[in-house]
């Protein structure tokens, strides 16, 4: 019977920077459980013997494969409504109101959410902005929510959700835009019908081309599994998907610094967003 | 109810294209006045093997930061001949953005660059050696550890050395104890010298 | 406590300035380029940047750049670090925003010591 591997403390630390080198993401000592655990799992997974194997392997393999399955491991995936809510926030109170002081037009606003997952994130948007952004009685807005998984699209066309998944929607939302099934809690047609989800594969710049004029983009927790080009390349196709002065929106542990220098930083009192800059030289 | 609506995602008419999106098409529009068409064009030619050359001279001369980027993309996606020998040609630059961009740039360069790296480990240039160690850090080719012992065995800057050590202490094995011993004699009023050689040799798999 | 950001691409570096100033006692937080070191600025109080010249995405000069003309960001000194030795590069540092400049490779007696002056505390 074949060893369980285990990580040393000086293991730990070579794997903790380069990890902080390609994602931004630090583990202390205090997580040195929850790191060793999923390295051992990987290491198996793998085939490598051990951790000095593994870590040649995450270092040298050519396409990036263990990379990612590592960064899957490590990185928490689940989606459910109001998930890291301060950006919410944020759009509500501090974004919105900026776009709208220096809108000239009548357009609608317009914003794209992706990955939509099973739509969790959209819907949310979409509460948010009937709930608690005055201006929605005086601008009309477009929420479009992507993903590359036709099976997914269905799910969040179709609206319907476990217990787990909206444990975070206020109980005055509860009441107001789902109603309780056998099956589980059914998002109103209302909602439904306020969000538009589409079929796009980032990667594929035909299927992105079309994507232009946002003023604001949430891209949450996907860029995170990218490798370095194609999360680069990702960038810049947001940034031509942006307005000038059009923001976006990356998941709590992600950063522009380990993506690309296109967006400036912008802070606000709720959360750190990225900007496209508002006048563009020619 | 709120004022959400749904409208079809179809592009507005400002989009409309004009003008041949072929390749030489695309090569005049590098020279467009305007920088989302450079942007455009920059990214359409991602997949157009003869467009290096064309790409290369086109960042030589971009102030836009969002149509340099799009520019380098698209020669990391090309990655032929052409595309790496200028962006080595990049690292001799004055200008020190277009440098760094370079150095990234050759960070996600295929495995076969090794006879470049060799050479480029041991340019004139001290700086050309710095980078050249900067592009090693995401290189994935077996021969990475052993041209870095070269330059610590020989390179007689310090601080080419301590850009080596630092990426030793990744990439490091067994192989690398004596050469990190050595340098630790050589540099031994050096210390950060002593210090990263000494965090290389712990990190190292017991000899 | 004062608190000082180190801003290098370079693990082993960052790890041998923070023992250094850690020993000299002081609290250290790390950034490996200009973005990261910014957002971290923007939400924490830095006494003093320790900031390297050659990095990704936003090299240590465009960093300086943005800190100085950023109002929301306490304007605490800087000290840039590099290989370069020529007065024009040392010009160039002083011009983006540095208040002092230094060569690589660094000895701790001499980092420590212009760390104290630019925070305006005694040498021991």
């Amino acid at each position: 019977m074949t060893q369980t591997a285990t990580i040393s403390a000086d293991d730990f630390l070579k794997f903790q920077e380069f990890f902080y080198r390609k994602t931004g993401i630090r583990f202390e000592d205090t997580k040195r459980y929850f790191v060793d655990k999923r390295l051992i799992e990987r290491i198996g997974q793998s085939g490598t013997r051990n951790f000095r194997e593994y870590f040649s392997l995450l270092r040298f393999e050519a396409d990036g494969t263990e990379l990612q399955a590592l960064v899957n491991l490590m990185t928490v995936n689940e989606t459910y409504f109001f998930r890291e809510d301060y950006q919410f926030d944020c759009l509500v109170k501090s974004i919105l109101p900026e776009i709208v002081a220096r809108k000239k037009d009548k357009a609608p606003i317009r914003i794209w959410a992706l990955p939509s997952s099973s739509g969790e994130e959209a819907y949310t948007i979409a509460m948010c902005l009937i709930e608690r952004w005055p201006g929605i009685r005086d601008h009309d807005v477009e929420i479009i929510s992507s993903d590359i998984d036709t099976g997914i699209l269905a799910q969040a066309k179709a609206g319907l959700y476990s217990a787990r998944s909206v444990a975070h929607v206020p109980e005055a939302y509860m009441r107001k835009y789902f109603t309780k099934k056998a099956a589980g809690f059914q998002i109103d047609d209302d909602l439904r019908n306020a969000v538009e989800f589409t079929r796009v594969n980032l990667q594929d710049p035909a299927d992105v081309r079309p994507y232009r004029h946002f003023d604001v983009i949430f891209c949450r927790n996907l860029l995170i599994y990218f490798d370095d080009l194609s999360r680069k390349q990702a960038a810049e196709t947001f940034y031509d998907a942006l307005c000038p002065g059009g923001f976006i929106l990356l998941g709590h542990s992600e950063s522009m610094s380990r993506i690309s220098s296109l967006f400036q930083i912008r802070k606000f009192a709720d959360a750190i967003v990225y900007q496209r800059a508002g006048v563009e030289r020619s | 109810m709120a004022f959400i609506k749904k409208i079809r995602t179809a592009s507005r008419p400002d989009d409309q294209r004009d003008g041949a999106r072929d390749h030489d098409g695309l090569i005049l529009k590098l020279d467009s006045a305007d920088a989302t068409t450079r942007r455009w064009a920059a990214r359409d030619l991602a997949g157009d093997p003869r467009a290096s050359a064309a790409l290369l001279v086109r960042l030589q001369c971009e102030s836009e930061v969002s149509v340099r980027e799009v520019i380098l993309t698209s020669l990391m996606r090309i990655a032929d001949p052409a595309a790496i020998a200028g962006l080595v040609a990049c690292l001799r630059s004055e200008d020190a953005s277009l440098r760094n961009e370079a150095i990234e740039a050759m960070k996600a360069l295929p495995a076969d660059v090794g006879p470049i790296m060799r050479d480029l480990l041991i340019d004139p240039d001290p700086d050309v050696r710095i980078f050249a160690i900067n592009v090693l850090e995401s290189l994935r080719h077996p021969d990475v550890e052993s041209w870095l012992l070269d330059v610590i065995d020989r390179d007689p800057l310090v601080n080419v050395c301590g850009t080596a050590v630092d990426l030793l202490t990744e990439v490091g094995t067994a192989a690398s104890h004596d050469g990190l011993e050595r340098l630790k004699v050589r540099f031994a009023a050096e210390p950060y010298i002593q210090f990263a050689a000494a965090l290389a040799l712990k990190r190292i798999a017991p000899a | 406590m004062k608190r000082i950001l180190i801003v290098d691409d370079a693990a082993t570096v960052r790890m041998y300035h923070r023992a250094i100033l850690e020993s000299a006692g002081y609290a250290v937080d790390e950034a490996v380029n200009g973005i990261e070191a910014l957002e971290k600025a923007l939400q924490f109080t830095y006494d003093l940047y320790l900031v390297d010249v050659n990095m990704p995405k936003m090299d240590g000069y465009a960093f300086l750049r943005e800190l100085r003309q950023h109002e929301d960001l306490p304007q605490a000194p800087a000290v840039m670090i590099s290989t370069e030795a020529e007065l024009v590069d040392r010009t160039k540092a002083y011009e983006a925003g540095a208040n002092f400049y230094i060569l690589k490779p660094t000895r701790p007696d001499s980092l420590t010591g212009h760390v104290r002056v630019l925070l305006g505390e005694p040498q021991p």
